[in-house]
Parts: structure tokens; sequence; C-alpha cells
């Protein structure tokens, strides 16, 4: 009792960092709309709906009760997810468990966030433990830099890749019309950015955005007549990592960690020997600036000590050999709960051709999407566009 | 398409004021009450794997093993070395205090002297150009009077040259 599960319909809103007339759950409706109309299904073609988000960000909790009307989940089964960072991926993954199960035969997966409604940084704080890590973290950016920081120590990542990274960015949202921070930078402008928590300035950090991205999952026999270009979800991982006094951290560069997991599981079952040759793009979560270079190498992509060489090499460049996150990524456009369904629906863009201006100048057959977020952890999916 | 009507935009304010008492648990009250009473920070060791915590820890993240009692805990730090650090140059609103932030907010992890630990707190040192990463530090200690068995018992950790 198992089926293959293809995305069949993808659709996300435009993000920005405030959109007047549009409260939580038009935002949501508009992505809803669009995935359903990119699949050429209406609302009653869905067995099942899952939604996720950052609890706190707007103030309330229970959202997919509240905003039952417009998710169309009433009568339905489902649930809310609620795993912090990596809630736009564990939505997707999900959505794969119910319909591969055969337990449904169309899942409509929904992230979301409105990072305009509060103090979002205040809220993020809560992850951490009251007593030992609280007093001590600025929301989810305080780990990012120290994460940063170990690795420039370890790997003699200067300063400036995270301003390549960044440049390569804000080229890519600028061809991409749903991303936030649009504006084309140079390494120079990064580097001159306001300080906001050193060494990440505000040019290295993600930004606070609106907006939704909803995709609509199917079984194999039904993805076919529905869409003449599913994209399959071959397979996935997810590892979780303990932060509890950011222990981890003590044995960094010498132990496994999520990042690592996630990627040996994906790469030995599918019998990948050669990823950055056998997949060509990355939708990679990458939070702040020196996630790429750092992260390429722990999802075991290149040696340790070569992340940052092949981006000051280009290779990551849209037009490079392997690109990672050609949308402009999460350093542009961060609506957190929807940020992992944005690298999934990204990810699935490119596999269709579809991804517009910012289509990578490379064939796609495979691609990697990825999740993160407190504490620690990581989703990764690979996606194809054949069974093959 | 028609422009759609600019109509007024109504937010409604809401403040979530909540007090919360969160229970530590045995080996992290002890390790407070460790601190607030003689100045020491302990750390233990899994009895099955190896693997040291700073505080002490109930349960081996690794091998779900239960963690060695209060006489095998050893001593460590105050002195350690940095292994990573950030310094916050914007403010924000701390949500377990309601105040706002002070800038500029250094914080940092130290390897404590005596196991592979980390704990993480404030640095004395604010600029940049004097943190680096490998550099010696000592945990700064309120004085007893004022301790109350909480992380703040530690003021911050201070540069120190040896
Ligand atoms: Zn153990």
């Amino acid at each position: 009792m198992t089926q293959r599960v293809a995305i069949v319909g993808i659709g996300q809103t435009n993000h920005s960092g405030r959109r007047p007339y549009h409260n939580d759950g038009e935002v949501i409706y508009d992505a809803i709309s669009a995935a359903l109309a990119d699949a050429q299904l209406s609302i009653k073609d869905i067995d099942n709906v899952i939604i996720g988000d950052m609890e706190l960000f707007e103030g309330h909790s229970l959202n997919d009760a509240m905003l039952l009307d417009y998710t169309g989940a009433e009568g339905r089964s489902g649930f809310k997810m609620n795993t912090g960072g990596t809630v736009g991926s564990m939505n997707v993954i999900s959505g794969w468990y119910n319909v591969a199960s055969e337990f449904s035969d169309t899942t409509l997966v929904i992230g979301w966030e409105k990072h305009d409604e509060g103090p979002t940084t205040s809220a993020i704080t809560t992850i951490w433990d009251p007593a030992i890590n609280r007093p001590f973290e600025v929301g989810a950016i305080s780990g990012l830099a120290m994460i940063s920081n170990a690795y420039m120590t370890r790997s003699g990542c200067p300063l400036e890749v995270g301003a390549i990274v960044r440049a390569q960015a804000s080229d890519n949202a600028a061809r991409n019309p749903k991303a936030h921070l649009r504006e084309r930078y140079t390494v120079q402008d990064v580097m001159s950015a306001r300080m906001v928590l050193y060494p990440l300035n505000l040019l290295m950090i993600c930004p606070t955005s609106l907006g939704a991205c909803a995709l609509v999952l199917a079984g194999e026999k039904k993805a076919r007549k529905i869409n003449k270009k599913p994209v399959w979800i071959r397979d996935h991982a997810t590892a979780h990592q303990v932060t509890r006094g950011m222990d981890f951290m003590a044995e960094a560069g010498k132990i496994d960690t999520s990042m690592t997991v996630t990627g040996r599981k994906i790469f030995q079952r599918n019998h990948i020997t050669k990823p950055m040759e056998e997949i060509q793009v990355f939708e990679m979560y990458d939070p702040c600036a020196f996630c790429q270079p750092a992260w390429l190498e722990e999802f075991g992509l290149c040696e340790a000590g070569q992340g940052w060489r092949l981006i000051e090499k280009g290779v990551t460049a849209r037009e490079g050999s392997f690109p990672v996150s050609p949308s402009g990524g999460t350093l542009c456009t961060n609506a957190i709960g929807d940020t992992a369904t944005v690298r999934v629906a990204e990810a699935a863009l490119q596999l269709r051709g579809d991804a517009g201006e910012h289509q990578v100048t490379r064939e796609v057959k495979m691609a990697l999407a990825s999740g993160y977020g407190g504490m620690y952890w990581t989703d990764l999916l690979l996606l194809s566009n054949t069974l093959d | 398409m028609k422009a759609k009507p600019q109509l007024e935009l109504i937010y409604l304010d809401m403040t979530l004021k909540m007090p919360f008492k969160w229970n530590t648990g045995e080996p992290l009250g002890e390790f407070f009450r460790e601190l607030k009473a003689n100045e020491k920070i302990y750390a233990n060791q899994c009895p099955t794997c190896g693997r040291n915590y700073c505080p002490p820890a109930n349960i081996c993240t690794r091998d779900h093993s239960r963690c060695n009692e209060k006489d095998k805990w050893v001593a460590v730090g105050p002195k350690g070395t940095l292994l990573t650090f950030f310094i916050c140059e914007q403010s924000f609103l701390i949500p377990t205090t309601g105040e706002m932030l002070e800038v500029p907010f250094s914080v940092g992890l130290v390897m404590l002297d005596g196991a592979p630990v980390v704990l993480q707190h404030c640095l004395q040192e604010t600029d940049v150009e004097k943190i680096k990463p490998g550099m010696r530090v000592e945990a700064v200690f309120k004085p007893k009077e004022e301790r109350k068995g909480n992380i703040f018992d530690i003021i911050h950790f201070k540069t120190i040259k040896e």
C-alpha cells in the first residue's frame, strides 16, 4: 500500500515586508488559489489539508482552526505543523506521508507567515532553553552568527565570501518577481552595510517577509492525469540536533550535524556518488550569508574547507555548474512558515523549466531542496522530473 | 481591472503579557545551587559513551542513558577559551522581561577548562577588534549576597592574560 508522490500544483504569493488590505487569511487564500489554478483543480478535488507557520508570530495560536474558511479544510482531514524553521518542508514531507500511504490521493500543503504583525525576533527567542540559552540569544540570528564565526575560524573563509553570496542572491532575486528584497547589490555594497550582529550585517541576514506558498501533492496515477509536468518527490530525510547549552558547538567540525546526516542518507539511498554532477540545482534554506559555504560542506556536496572556495569560483551562481538558491533564497525572502515550502516550490519550478528569468542555464533533471530551523534541524528533499 | 477603492486599514493592538514559572528539574537546579552557594560551575558525563555536559545533563542526548550522579560531577572553569561569539548592535524586545536589550551586547561560547564542554554567556569585551576565538577568558561572579541561583549569578566572562 504505497504510491509515488508528485507535486502537481505550485502557488506562491509575491513576498513583501508589508502588504496593505491583506490579513493572514487572504495571503493564504492567494497562494492556495494559485496552486489550485496551476493544477487545474478546485478545492473539491482536495482530500487533505496541511498548514504550517511559526506559532506566536501573529500573536495567536491554533491558526489552522482560525483560518479554516481560507484554507478550505472544513470537512477534510489534515493538521497543523509547528516545527519552527523546518515547518515549510515538514509540511511537504507530511503531505508525502499522507499520499504515499494512500491515506489521501490529493493533499494541499500550505506554508505562510505574516512577519509584519509582531516582534518576531522576540517571539523566536522563546525557542531557546529559558534557563541557559535564552538570555544570551537574539532570535535566530545569534546562533547563525556564532556558527558563521566558528566556520570562518575553522575553514579560513574570509568575510568577503558572505558578501559574494549575498550579491549573487540579489542578482537572482532581481529576476524573481515573487522575491521580497529585489534590489541588486555589489560585493562592496554588502560589505559596507550596517552591522547588526557581528559578523552579520543587515544584508547578510534574511529579511522578515509576508507571504504564503501552497503545493498540491498527488499520487502517481492521479498526478499524470492532472499535470503534464509532475515533479516527483523521490526521497526525503530529516535529522534533529540538540542545542541544549549550544553544546554541539564544542564538537563543531568533528561531529555529524543534521546536514551531514540528511545528506548522507539521501545520497546513499539514491546511489548518488557525485552529487554536484548528478544533481543540477539546490534550493537551500540559507538564512545567513555563511550558510551556503558551510552547509555545502556539511551536506557532503564538497570536501571540508572547499565550500567558500567554490563560491569564490562562481560555481553556485545561476549560470554556474552547481547553482544554489537561484530564486534569491532565504537571504532575500523569508516569511518563515513558507520559507522551506518555497524552497521545494522553486526547486520544482526549475525541474519543470518554469522558473522564468531565474531559470538556471544548466539542464535540470534532479534537484535538492532543504529546510532548516530551530534547533539546528534539517529536512532535505530530493526531487526529479522523471521516475527513471 | 478596476482599482480597489482606498479603505482605511484597521490594526488592532495586542500585548501578550503572561507570567510563567519554569521548573529546572534536578540536575540543572543543583547546578544553579552550586553557582549560588560556592561559585562552582559543574559538568557531568555519560557513563555509557563518555559525552560531557555543562550544565550537567539528566539523560545523554546521544544514547539516551541516564547520566552520572552528583558525586561524580566535576567542577569546570572558571577559566576557559573562547570558541565563537557574536556582538549584537541592534536592540530588540527581550521576551522574558519585556525590556529592550542594551547594546552592544556580546556573547561567547566558552570552552571551560577541565572538560570538553561549552557554556554560553556574556563577554565583558564588546570591541570586535579585541575579541578573537582562542582567547582566554574567566567567569566573573556576583557577590554572594546578590546571587539568586540562576545563570546571572555569573556576570560575564572577562578577557584574561596568561
Ligand atoms: Zn551517552
